[in-house]
């Protein structure tokens, strides 16, 4: 027994021995490795611990661009025709539902989801990282914005939040002119490098002054400075405040919002255009287009069905009939004609010339519109009742070239610039004008359509506001402002005969203020004390057929809607000291005698009421009130 | 011979003459543990931290149970443990549940288990056996050496198809640390080496899959996939780097607070520490695992049998790997392979695998005295 275990121990001592120098070598081995870990952790933590310092803080901080407030859009007493509301708007985050469709469908139970907006969430929901926050519906009204709050604990990823929104009072009575904003697209990412249009939430000016003023408007982004965790999503901010947001500037316009408003009620739902102008400063109180579309559709994002409904009136609500409109200004083009008479000294005001209802020029027969004829006539008689066939007879004497060089020193044929898109040139017709556009040469026929505001003339209502404001001045060639506060400079002299000017004022006046004037019956401005001058116009929109001549030509009333004549009339108030001037023209509604020249009188009459009906004496204290 | 086993007369008196710096270190480890996965999880007890206490509370039982138990109990199991291993990964083999893209799990009904932690002491425990039985002058010769290869190779090669790289690299320097410390010769070792050498770029063709590869070679190439595999690395170095010197508090770091370090709770618990507690936090728990082996070496030193002896060393040489891999891991001196830190990363089955280690060494260290035979 013990033989056999002295080997045993033996072997055993020399293997506890062996392992324990093995033991000694792991072990130095281990420390060794521990030494070098120490190492590496003093180079990590001491050595580098600074950019490790930079990296975290990189790691934790982000910045948002925050969208500066849009400035105000303000008529001249400063009442917002474009604003900032509220905009209750409901995100969602998809990597805190867990049920997208159970969701959405509780969610419709408070505000209402089409079928269109689901499909674009799901689209969003799926393009976009989960953490990142989609839209579920923008405009949410406060009712059912509450509603959702009551329940929004119950709907775990549903956030609902309030942001700016543009917002157009009076359902965009003002819509032709502020314009409206919408979302940037790629043309204007092309022409602007501003960081902010690359923001979904950002608006941009795509119309009117919102377009025109958008830089002023705009304002400078700020920033945020923001915590965010490693999935991106902000665990706190750090408001630094240098960073805010600079908001944009008002923008004040030379409206008088409830001068417009006043005139748009007269309108009612007639459809036309109207402008009323500041004989001595130019500056336009109301320049309005009916009927107006509501902006804040556009800004909320157009349906379809919206878009067909505007583009299927035919009375057009998106188009700005006040500028951009082209009408035969008809017999409101007759001062033009008289003024260039008087001016060309060839045609004695007082001589009378006979109208038996029609002049033959050729073999081709020009009507005046009383087929009876107006009898013997004198130019103040001429214009007092609107006799074309006086007309007719001069402009032969006077030549078209004369007329045309006075329709344009009346502000005709030319655009104005006031400073916002959409202003059209209209036509002053003369024979190179042809040559260039037609490729034909003028006919004498032509001279005698042009006489009586027919055939190739076209004005938009602002220009026909601009030739009674130039009128009314006498002295001043006026332009149309309007921005408030812009300095137009001094008006040019309009280099016409004062007496000429008094006589066509006074010829104006007899139309509204002497029985048988054309617009006589309409009783003046209703004001006492103060009278208006104007002139009526019956534009035609059809040429009248051969078959209808010879039959009898229909009865205007009779016609579709779209075939009626328009019905002008420009004029201004008071008679003695001039203060205002409107050209009003509304489609298709008949004679000039009519509803133009009820609109025009009543809008005239609350433009001087509103201005406290005091005569005006200069332009300075205008100017100083603003 | 059973005269031997009343020498240790009554329970307390055994329970006192455990060697208690080891329980104790432990402890300590599975404290730090606790808070740190406390902070990893924003100071919510709910979501690990009141877990891993609990887990280190009973493992901390089970240790002391193991440690009461005879050695002699442990070395009659050596083989049927290990063979019992060997049947666990077959059955991952052939039953496992499927976990990230690797099939690592056995699902036994209301526990799951990770077979490959268990095999880790197995092959320690058949191994300290294996050369306890070997008679000193067969170790270097080549029967001597078959068996022990045999008995590492196996379980590795079942690991490695699960496949879990990690796992069988540590069962492979386990095998290779204990059969160095048996006392192969040093011509061996040398022939060994260079074996290893050449079989380097044969494993990189044909042993590793696409997911292990790119995770090494974006370990020596970090800007290969910035946000992907090298993630985990640039964060957990930014996490641990901007701690500093004393780092940024308890409770404090955010790095942590941001989410991201990713695993910060497992295998990146180190980066919690190295970022709230900096350098001297990291030295501090680097000291601290130290001690945890110091002691464990100092537990075999004081026993006589071989079998004791390697299996405290072999058990101690597990835990010391694991240390070095995960902090090198996390440091970006080691590719990212899945390794936790032994006691404070939160994962049931390493605590439960470390604890009862634990309590093998410390059986092994009570019952010095035992004898045990050798079937030479």
């Amino acid at each position: 027994m013990a033989r056999r275990r002295n080997p045993k121990k033996a072997q055993e001592a020399k293997s506890e021995a062996q392992i324990t120098r093995r033991t000694a070598v792991l072990g130095a081995g281990g420390l060794g490795i521990f030494g070098i870990l120490a190492g590496r952790s003093y180079q990590l933590q001491i050595e580098q611990s600074e950019n490790y310092l930079a990296l975290s803080e990189e790691n934790r901080f982000n910045y948002q661009t925050v969208l500066p407030s849009r400035g105000l859009v303000r008529d001249r007493h400063g009442e917002p025709l474009a604003s900032n509301t509220l905009d209750y708007r409901v995100y969602l985050v998809a990597e805190q539902i867990d049920d997208l469709t159970l969701t959405l469908s509780q969610l419709g139970e408070v505000i209402s989801l089409s079928d269109r907006e689901l499909k674009r969430i799901r689209r969003d929901v799926a393009r976009r990282p989960d953490f990142v926050p989609v839209s579920v519906k923008d405009h949410v009204d406060w009712d059912d914005f509450a509603a959702l709050n009551m329940r929004v604990h119950a709907l775990p990823g549903i956030i609902p939040t309030a942001g700016e929104g543009r917002a157009y009072p009076d359902d965009g009575l003002f819509s032709h002119i502020t314009g409206y904003v919408g979302k940037a697209n790629d043309a204007d990412l092309a022409k602007d490098e501003d960081p902010l249009l690359l923001q979904p939430a950002f608006r941009i000016g795509k119309t009117g002054v919102e377009q025109a003023a958008d830089k002023q408007l705009r304002g400078k982004a700020g920033k945020l400075k923001v915590e965010v965790n490693a999935r991106g999503r902000v665990v706190r901010e750090w408001p630094e405040p240098g960073d805010a947001a600079r908001p944009g500037n008002d923008v004040y316009l030379t409206l008088d919002a409830p001068l417009q408003r006043f005139a748009a009620e007269q309108f009612g739902e007639d459809s036309g255009g109207i402008a009323v102008m500041d004989v001595m400063t130019g500056e336009l109180r109301t320049l309005l287009s009916m009927p107006t579309f509501d902006a804040n559709l556009f800004v909320s994002g157009l349906t379809q069905a919206d878009m067909d409904a505007l583009n299927s009136d035919e009375k057009r609500p998106q188009y700005n009939k006040v500028l951009s409109g082209g009408y035969a200004p008809a017999s409101t083009y007759k001062m033009a004609v008289m003024l260039a008479a008087l001016e060309s000294r060839k045609v004695d005001p007082k001589r009378r010339i006979f109208c038996g209802g029609k002049v033959r020029l050729g073999n081709r027969l020009f009507h005046c519109w009383k087929p009876e004829g107006h009898g013997a006539m004198n130019m103040r008689d001429a214009l007092k009742h609107s006799c074309d066939t006086y007309f007719y007879e001069i402009s032969q004497v006077i030549g078209v070239e004369a007329i045309a060089a006075s329709a344009r020193r009346l502000g005709l044929g030319q655009r104005h610039d006031i400073g916002v898109a959409g202003e059209k040139r209209g036509i002053v017709p003369e024979p190179t004008w042809k040559r260039d556009r037609l490729g034909a040469g003028w006919r004498m026929g032509d001279t005698l359509n042009a006489s009586i505001g027919q055939g190739f003339v076209l004005a938009s209502p602002m220009q026909l506001a601009v030739m009674v404001a130039r009128l009314a001045n006498g002295y001043n060639a006026v332009s149309p402002s309007l921005f408030a506060g812009v300095d137009q400079g001094v008006f040019s002299s309009l280099e016409i005969d004062p007496a000429h000017i008094s006589f066509v004022q006074d010829a104006m006046w007899s139309v509204c203020e002497e029985p048988g004037g054309t617009a006589y019956r309409n009783n003046g401005l209703g004001i006492p004390g103060l009278d208006m001058a104007g002139k009526t116009g019956t534009s035609q929109v059809r040429g009248i057929s051969r078959a209808e001549r010879a039959s009898g030509v229909i009865k205007n009333d009779e016609l579709p809607w779209k075939y009626r004549d328009h019905s002008i009339f420009v004029g201004y108030a008071p008679y003695t000291n001039p203060r205002f001037a409107v050209g009003c023209v509304v489609e298709h509604a008949g004679s000039g005698a009519g509803r133009a020249a009820e609109i025009t009188r009543a809008v005239l009459g609350e433009a001087l009421r509103r201005d406290g009906l005091g005569p005006h004496t200069d332009a300075s204290s205008d100017r100083a009130r603003l | 011979m059973t005269a031997r086993f009343e020498e240790v007369d009554g329970f307390g008196n055994k329970l006192y003459q455990i060697n208690w710096l080891l329980p104790v270190l432990a402890g300590l480890l599975g404290v730090v543990g606790v808070l740190a996965i406390l902070s990893a999880t924003n100071g919510i007890w709910s979501q690990g931290a009141m877990q891993h206490g609990v887990r280190i509370a009973f493992a901390f039982i089970i240790m002391i149970c193991v440690a009461m138990t005879n050695i002699r109990v442990w070395y009659t199991l050596a083989y049927p443990a290990y063979f019992g291993a060997l049947l666990l990964l077959l059955g991952v083999e052939l039953f496992g549940v499927n976990v990230n893209g690797s099939v690592r799990w056995l699902d036994l009904g209301p526990i799951r288990i990770q077979p490959s932690e268990l095999v880790k002491p197995a092959i320690v425990l058949a191994l300290a056996r294996y050369y306890h039985d070997l008679p000193s002058w067969r170790v270097s010769d080549p029967f001597g050496l078959l068996g022990a290869l045999l008995l590492v190779a196996v379980p590795m090669a079942l690991v490695l198809r699960q496949p879990d790289l990690g796992t069988s690299l540590l069962i492979c320097a386990t095998g290779a640390a204990l059969i160095f410390l048996a006392g192969v010769s040093w011509r061996v070792i040398t022939l060994a080496s260079i074996l290893a050498a050449i079989s380097v770029p044969i494993v990189w063709q044909f042993g590793l899959r696409d997911y292990q590869r790119e995770r090494v070679l974006t370990f020596f190439d970090p800007s290969r996939d910035p946000a992907g595999a090298s993630y985990h690395i640039t964060q957990s170095k930014i996490a641990l780097g901007s701690g500093g010197l004393s780092g940024k508090g308890y409770l404090q770091g955010t790095q942590r607070q941001g989410g991201y370090v990713p695993e910060n709770r497992t295998d990146f618990i180190s980066t919690v520490i190295g970022e709230e507690f900096g350098f001297i936090g990291s030295l501090a728990l680097m000291g601290l695992y130290i001690a945890v082996i110091a002691a464990c070496i100092r537990l075999s030193m004081q026993c006589k049998a071989v079998f004791s002896r390697l299996l405290i060393l072999g058990l101690s040489t597990t835990f010391a790997l694991y240390t070095f891999i995960n902090l090198g891991m996390v440091m970006g001196l080691v590719p990212v392979v899945g390794v936790p830190l032994p006691l404070v990363s939160y994962g049931g089955t390493v605590v439960l695998v470390v604890m009862g280690g634990f309590g093998l060494m410390l059986s092994a260290h009570l019952h010095t005295g035992t004898q045990l035979p050798r079937s030479d």
